[in-house]
Order: C-alpha cells, then structure tokens, then sequence
C-alpha cells in the first residue's frame, strides 16, 4: 500500500522518493539504490582516479606508447635517489621532530592537573598552526632563521652561528619549518590515544608496585606505541608528500622529488614526462607502502585502546 | 595519560596538585616556537627603511595598493567559493544516500576519502596534465582549478558530513519523516539540512581554508592565486612579502576563528593537506 | 597475615561534600570484612585511601600497628582488585600476573611458576596466554584477583570487583573469591553495594551511609538485629511501621488499633515516645483460616501477590498497616486478591528502633 504505513515493513531499505507530490511512499528493491553513489564516484573517477592510474600507467610507457621499464629504472640512478634520500631523510626528521615534540606537549596537556583553559586553546591553535603551512610560514621562517632573520641576527651578535638550522639551506632547517605543521597534527592525534590510557592501568601497576617510570616503561608506553607509530607514520606521509613550503624555501634549487617534478612539470610545458610519470609513480608506491603500515598500526592501536 | 596520586602529597595533604614543573617548562618552550616566527614576520613586514625614515605601514600601504594582490585575491575568492559549492553539492546528497541507503558503503566511503592522501597534489598534477589538456574549455580557465580542490577537500568534508550524520541518527529520523509522509527529497532538505548546519559549516570553513591556500596546482598550471602572488613577491621584496603573509594570516586566523565558534558544538577536524 | 585500623578516617570534597566522617574500623588478620552501602556512601573513597590512591585530611590507617599513609601506593604490599578495565591490555593473562614479580626481579623460572599455579588457583590455567580482550569479563576479573595475589601481600582489597559482570557469573565468582581467600588466609577489605553478596561471603559486614559505619557485625547480627534504621531497610527487605510506646516495662507498643508487646532484646524507650517498628516479611506469617483460636493474628485482606520464585512476597492490610509477608510459594498458590487472611506477628523477632 502507498500510505505511511508503510513503515510497518521496515527493512534496510527506506521509502523511496516518488518525486512531485508529498503523499506516495513507495518501497524500492534494492538495485537502484545504487544510482545514488554515480555523481560522486564519476567525479572521483574523472578527477582523481583515471589521472592517476594513467599517469601509473604512463611511467611504463615510452613516449610512442610502448611497454617500457626504462623510465622506472631512471630513477635508480645516483641523482634521483639522491633526491628520493633527501626526501626521506626530510620526513623521517620531520616526523622525529613533531612526533617527540608532539608526544611531550599531548602528555602535558593530558595531565588531569593542567587548567581545562589549556586544553581547548591548545587544540584550536593547532588548527591554526596546521592551516599556516605553505608560502606564507615559508616566509615567516625565512623571517626568523634565514640569513637575515630576527634570531639569526640575534645570535649572531652573540657570536654563534645558525647556519646549520638555515630553512633556506639545510634539511634540519626544512625540517623545522616542517615541524609547524607536523607538531599540531601529531598533538591532535596523540591527545585522544593518551585519554584512551585508562586510570585503572595507573592504579594497578602501582598497586602491584610500579613507580611512575616503571609504569611508563612497561605499561603505558608499550600500550601508546601502535598510536604513536601511525601517527609519526601520517606525519612522514605528510612532509613527504609536501611540496609548496620547500619550494618557497628553496626554490629551484631544492632536491627533493617534490620539488624535482615541480620542476619537471613548471608552467604547462613538461620537460621530460616519463620522468614526471616515473617519479610521481615512486612517489605513490612509497605512500601507499606507509598507508598499509599505518592501517595495520592502527587495528593494533584500537584493540588495546578501546 | 591520567595522573593518579600514587605518593603522598607534597607538604599539605588538602590541596591540589599542580602541573610538574617541567610540563610547564614544555609549554613555554613550545609556545615560543610557534609564536617567535610570527613575531618576526611582524617585525619584518615593519621592518627596513624607506627614503631615510622607518617603514611603518609603507609595506601593507603597497601591498593595498598594487591592482595585483586585488585581482588575486579575488580570484581566490571565487575559487574557494565555487570550491564549497561543488564540493557540498556532491557530497552532501551522496553522504545522505549512503547513510538512508547504503550504509555497507560506509567502510568503502572511508577508504576513498583517504585516497587523496595517497596521490598529494604534486603527484596528482602529474596525471593531470595530459589528461586534462585535451579539455581545453576547462582546461584554460581558473574555473579548473575548483574541480580539482574538491577532491582534497573531500576528505575533510566528508568526515564533517559522516560525523554530523551519524549524531542525528539518521535512520530513524528518516523513517519518522517517512511515517509522517515525507519523501525522500523532502527528507533530506527539511529534516537532515538543518541538522546538518553545524557540520556543513565547519567542513566548508575548512574547504576555503584549503582552497585559498593552495599553491602546489596553481603555480604549476600557471594561474594568478593569492598564494602565487604572494610567492612571486616575496621572491623580490622581502618585506612586501611579510606583510602580505601577516595579512594572509590574520585571514586564516579570522577563519579559523569563525569555524571554533560555529563548530563549538561538535567536533572539529582542523587539519590541511593541500597548502604544504 | 596483616591486620587493618582506620582511626579517625575524614575526607571532605570541595563544595562541602563530606565524603567520609571519622571512620573506624577494624580487620583481624584473616578476617573477610565488606564495606556495604549505597553509592556515595564513602565505602570506595575509603578502600582507596587505605591503597594509598587517595588522602584523608585527618585520620591514621594502621596495617599491623604501623602508619601506612606516608607511603606511597607501590610501596604497600595490598592487592588490589579493581572494578573493570585493569588488566593491562598489551600482556598476557600469565604475564599480567608475573607483573608484581617482574618488578620485583624474581628470575624468570619462579615467576613463570607461580603465575602458573595462581591462574589455576583461579581457575584458568588453560588461559594463560590469552590477552584480556579474548577473555570474557568474568575470566578477566579472575585474572585480576591471580595477579593482586601474585606478590603475596598483607592485604587483599577489592573495589566491587563483581558489579560489571552477568548475574549468574557474579554468584559464582563471589563464592570463588571467598573460597581463595579461606584458603590463603589473606586479610579482605570487600567494597559493594549488594547486600547479598556481602551477606554471604563475609566475615563480617561494615554497613555504611553518607560517611558512617552505621553498624558493624556478622551478616547474621547486621540481619537479625539491624542497629538503625538505615541498616534495617537498607539490608533485606523489611516492614516499617509507625508506634508509640504505651508501656516501657512491659514492652508494649501501639501501632494503628493493635498494641504488640516487643519481643527482642533493647527495649529502653520511654513511655509515649514515637519509634519505628521493624519485622521482615518472613516473620510475618497468615494463615487462611480465620477461626479465632488465640493465636495473635489480626484480620487482614491480601493486596498483592509478587512470585519470586522460592518464596511469594504478599501485600497484606491489616490493623497494623500495610505489610508484606514472604510466605513458601506453595502456600501462596491458595491466595488470590482481596482475600482475606490472618497476620500472625512473632513479637519476638519486633524490633523498636528510636523514630526521628
């Protein structure tokens, strides 16, 4: 029958519409259902997918269409893994960086001592610092360490170099600036793992005599370390994938493979597409071997913290 | 991590305990690095001489003045704008439908929204390219641009739209509509819209923060944004460019701002992948 | 084994909240003692305080003679056995309980040893390499009590240690729990809000409200003999009823149109005070026949009949007032609405507590 009754026969499957007219709720078998999902995975399908199973597709293909390893073997070579190392070495100190850092300021947060105020100000200024990244903190750290910048300065006249922490020059100098984005993204995720630390945990181990060390040691940090992990595993992920801020910074002149395939593909006129395919195509490989790791961290995360 | 009194407290046994010493320490330490930066950029965006005599405004003056820095930011503007309403008019009814229809699809929705994360915009562009070349109604204009913001901003909205969903327990408040004689349509429009406001706004706040900061796509197809304006000052005029960064800033700021108040309800996921 | 004093105990919460109010207590070595109550009472606040989670303002805690309050939990030598959520998640059954000895560095043969004999003292000794979460909630607890116990304490303590579990596993496990701690002799401190299962495992109970040991004493007295009124309807179910004193030495009372003379022991009220009368429903007994053969019962008629499987609680009016009586589920197959029946009071089992 067409009235609301209709409910009566509650299965998975909602009225559907029966368009112009607010009376008429009639029961739909479930095929069509799936006519809902079209635009958005058409749209998906067009703009993200095809371009990039094409562009994987491509690094295996010469430039008349044949099969080819040639552009994948390219980038063994000594210059492009160099560019590959200075990528990686980039995310690994970045996310050193930010995770440590991260882990230090969430556990203070945490604490049941510290004022409620903290907290929330904390998690809203990390939004923001996250948001920041890009051209504009870029120039805020050239402000700040580059060459001619405010602590640069400052402590110049107190006779000791920076050069060593140039964001314009040195890795862990990039990985500093990095540390801006990265610092946030790690609190926001570390801060719900060390609330999922239960009090009973605490209590038991020094009821069964574990000082405040001990337990960190064998209880509390064994138990944070899937979480911890896949988060430094996201924040790899995230300087690894980065490319304006190091641009900003370093301009042409940079070698990480973000900045190699920007150059690569600058202004519509792509110098060498096969190296821009086989490049982007390494670069894929190596997110998604970080996406599997962190899937898997986080499954052993979420049994232990539930 | 929950503090427990495990030791007798310090000399009074009333009171509360305080915050150990050097998670202050840790505090303090943090906050200057986040802080420092933008003191210096302040100060240089005041900063340098200027006929003999300190700058004082003379930067932020040039900045308002030049037709450029108008025209990219306006075009921005547009962008981020046709940015949110593509994007909701693609997600919003299809979040709905999977949560009324196709609640299996769940899973799968959360993995596609982590897709983007696997292929950044630097590697995305890449495809792009040739791909899109051959589409030059689209192609040439800035317009593109928007299309492809959505997709990085999906992820973001998405999980706005699911959490907003899955608070108002949508099930049954569909079927309750249906009872009352509600179309689908009507549903999603009267019943599910306006609880799903708070959730709309936060993720499209998030979207036009992504959205205006972007800067990998547009520089490397060549378009006059915001960020690649300010990335071709701040090659010449350092100063300039400070000051254009502070305004940027102070906008983010305002944004960010504006998403704490209306998102003070629920949740907030404040996280960018785009503009690094 | 240990013996516990808490001397004095007072604790007050922010806001004026008095959370516990010069407790005393005391637990022989061996001895089994629950901490009854409703919640809020102060029973947990007190338990954690002798574990050494939280302070008093004022107060001493003694275990054998010496002031444990100066020493940190971990320093204590008690087990703790806590509500929920404590075993740690990352090791196994067998290495949750080889954690006390583990930090204790006892080498690794004697830990694995022992670890092995308590989780079979418990019950488990096929679970050993299970992590808690493929063990039930049950087992989990089990687990719990094998690893309070592992580093042989002075002092078992646990905090309503049943009071997340299923119905059946919690009678099972109490008894369990009560079994183990016979046989090491351990001292118990018991903290739970079901009277029952203080009833029935302990040495003694220690009935608590708002801060207080209302009473102190085997099930039997705190049953039987409830001191105040807060024992007497907090522990079983009773019937209250209003009187007033007619004759303090003949021990008479009026209640409603009947005057009973008070059988149990204290009788010190003065003639025309008001105080409260209490009778629990299985000494109150109706017989069906309503020939008057001297045998103290009142004309009543049956308000309602409640099965609850060995017994019927029955509703009954009557001179006194409204009362119920749990009378054999056999007998009360005859009994149907507004019937009406013969109250027969045991005036010795009456008890007079002062009213207001």
């Amino acid at each position: 029958m067409e009235t609301a009754q209709a409910p009566g026969a509650v299965r998975s499957d909602a009225p559907a519409t029966t368009g112009a007219g607010a009376r008429a709720v009639r029961w739909r078998p479930g095929g069509l259902r799936w006519l809902g999902v079209v635009p958005l995975t058409a749209y998906l399908a067009f703009f993200l997918i095809i371009p990039a199973g094409e562009l994987v597709v491509d690094a295996f293909r010469t430039p008349n269409g044949a099969f080819t390893l040639g552009n994948v073997s390219t980038i063994f070579q000594a210059q492009y893994l160099s560019s590959f190392g200075a990528s990686l070495e980039l995310s690994a100190l970045a996310a050193l960086l930010g995770g440590v850092l991260g882990l230090l300021a969430a556990s203070a947060i945490v604490h049941p001592s510290a004022p409620r105020l903290i907290r929330s100000s904390v998690t809203t200024f990390s939004g923001m610092a996250a948001n920041f990244a890009g051209v504009p903190l870029a120039f805020a750290f050239t402000s700040t360490l580059g060459a001619t910048g405010v602590i640069t300065v400052a402590f110049r006249h107190a006779g000791i170099s920076l050069a060593a922490i140039n964001p314009n020059a040195t890795t862990l100098g990039l990985a500093l600036v990095y540390n801006y984005f990265e610092f946030p993204l790690m609190l926001l995720l570390l801060v719900p793992a060390l609330d999922g630390l239960k009090r009973e945990w605490r209590e038991a181990a020094a009821n069964l005599g574990a000082g405040g060390f001990t337990y960190w040691r064998t209880v509390a940090f064994p138990i944070l370390l899937p979480s911890l992990l896949g988060a430094m595993v996201l924040l790899f992920g995230g300087a690894f994938s980065a490319y304006a801020t190091a641009y900003a910074l370093s301009g042409s002149t940079g070698n990480l493979v973000t900045e190699l395939i920007g150059n690569l593909t600058n202004g519509n006129i792509t110098v060498d597409p096969q190296l821009a395919y086989a490049l982007a195509f390494g670069m894929m490989i190596i997110i998604t071997l970080l996406m599997v790791v962190y899937y898997l961290l986080q499954r052993r995360a979420s049994r232990w913290l539930r | 991590m929950a503090a427990v009194t495990v030791g007798p407290p310090p000399a009074r046994r009333r009171g509360r305990r305080h915050l150990p010493v050097w998670h202050v320490l840790w505090i303090i330490v943090a906050g200057a690095y986040f802080l420092v930066p933008i003191i210096s950029l302040v100060q240089f965006s005041f900063g340098g001489l200027v006929n003999g005599h300190s700058a004082g405004f003379h930067w932020y003056a040039t900045v308002f003045a030049d037709p450029n820095f108008r025209s990219s930011f306006w075009l921005s503007v547009q962008i981020a704008i046709e940015t949110v309403v593509l994007s909701n008019l693609l997600l919003i009814p299809t979040t709905f439908w999977i949560h009324l229809r196709l609640p299996r699809l769940r899973p799968v929705m959360d993995f596609v929204s982590v897709l983007p994360f696997v292929v950044p915009p630097i590697v995305l562009i890449v495809g792009l390219i040739p791909f899109l070349t051959p589409f030059t109604f689209l192609y040439s204009r800035p317009e593109v641009l928007a299309f492809i913001y959505v997709v990085f901003a999906l992820p973001f909205l998405y999980r706005s739209l699911d959490a907003g969903l899955r608070a108002i327990n949508l099930r049954t408040l569909a079927e309750a509509s249906a009872n009352c004689g509600g179309s689908t349509w009507s549903t999603l429009v009267r019943v599910v819209l306006p609880n799903l406001r708070s959730a709309v706004i936060v993720g499209s706040f998030l979207t036009v923060a992504i959205a205006m900061g972007e800067f990998t796509i547009s520089s490397l197809l060549s378009f006059n944004t915001f960020p690649v304006y300010l990335f071709n000052i701040g090659q010449t005029t350092g100063n300039e460019a400070a000051a254009l960064s502070v305004i940027s800033l102070l906008l983010t700021w305002a944004l960010m701002v504006s998403l704490y108040l209306v998102g003070r309800g629920g949740r907030t996921t404040a996280q960018v992948a785009a503009t690094r | 084994m240990a013996r516990i004093e808490l001397r004095g105990l007072h604790k007050q919460f922010g806001g004026g909240v008095v959370a516990l109010d010069r407790l005393d207590l005391e637990v022989a070595s061996g001895e089994f003692v629950s901490l009854l109550g409703p919640s809020g009472c102060g029973k947990t606040t007190a338990l954690r305080i002798v574990a050494g989670f939280e302070y008093p303002d004022e107060g001493e805690v003694l275990v054998d003679g010496a002031d444990v309050l100066h020493l940190p939990a971990s320093r204590r030598n008690m087990g703790m056995v806590f509500q929920s959520y404590s075993l740690f998640p990352n090791m196994s059954a067998k290495s949750n309980v080889e954690y006390p000895l583990r930090i204790r560095r006892q080498p690794r043969a004697e830990r694995d040893r022992r670890a092995r004999d308590l989780l079979g003292l418990v019950g488990l000794a096929k679970q050993v390499d299970r992590y808690p979460h493929q063990l039930s909630g049950g087992q989990q607890q089990r687990v719990a009590l094998a690893r309070a116990l592992a580093h042989e304490p002075g002092v078992l303590l646990l905090d309503e240690p049943l009071s997340a579990l299923d119905a059946k596993v919690r009678v099972q496990l109490r008894e369990e729990v009560r079994r183990i701690q016979l046989e090491l002799g351990i001292t118990t401190l018991y903290v739970t809000h079901d009277q029952e299962e203080a009833l029935s495992i302990s040495d003694r109970v220690a009935v608590m409200s708002e801060g207080r040991v209302e009473q102190v004493g085997t099930p039997a007295e705190v049953y039987v003999r409830p001191r105040t009124a807060f024992v007497a309807s907090f522990v079983g179910t009773v019937n209250r009823l209003e009187a007033r004193v007619v004759s303090s030495v003949e021990r008479t009372v009026r209640c409603g149109e009947v005057v009973l003379t008070v059988g149990a022991d204290v009788f010190d009220h003065s003639d025309g005070t008001s105080v409260a009368l209490y009778l629990r429903p299985e000494d109150v007994g109706l017989r069906t026949t309503l020939n008057g053969d001297g045998d103290n019962g009142l004309p009543g008629r049956v308000r309602s009949v409640t099965f609850l499987g060995p017994v019927t609680r029955v509703g009954v009016d009557c001179g006194l007032g409204a009362l119920v009586a749990d009378v054999s589920s056999e007998t009360a197959l005859g009994l149907s609405l507004d019937q009406p029946v013969s109250v027969v009071v045991d005036s010795a089992r009456l008890r007079t507590i002062a009213a207001g």
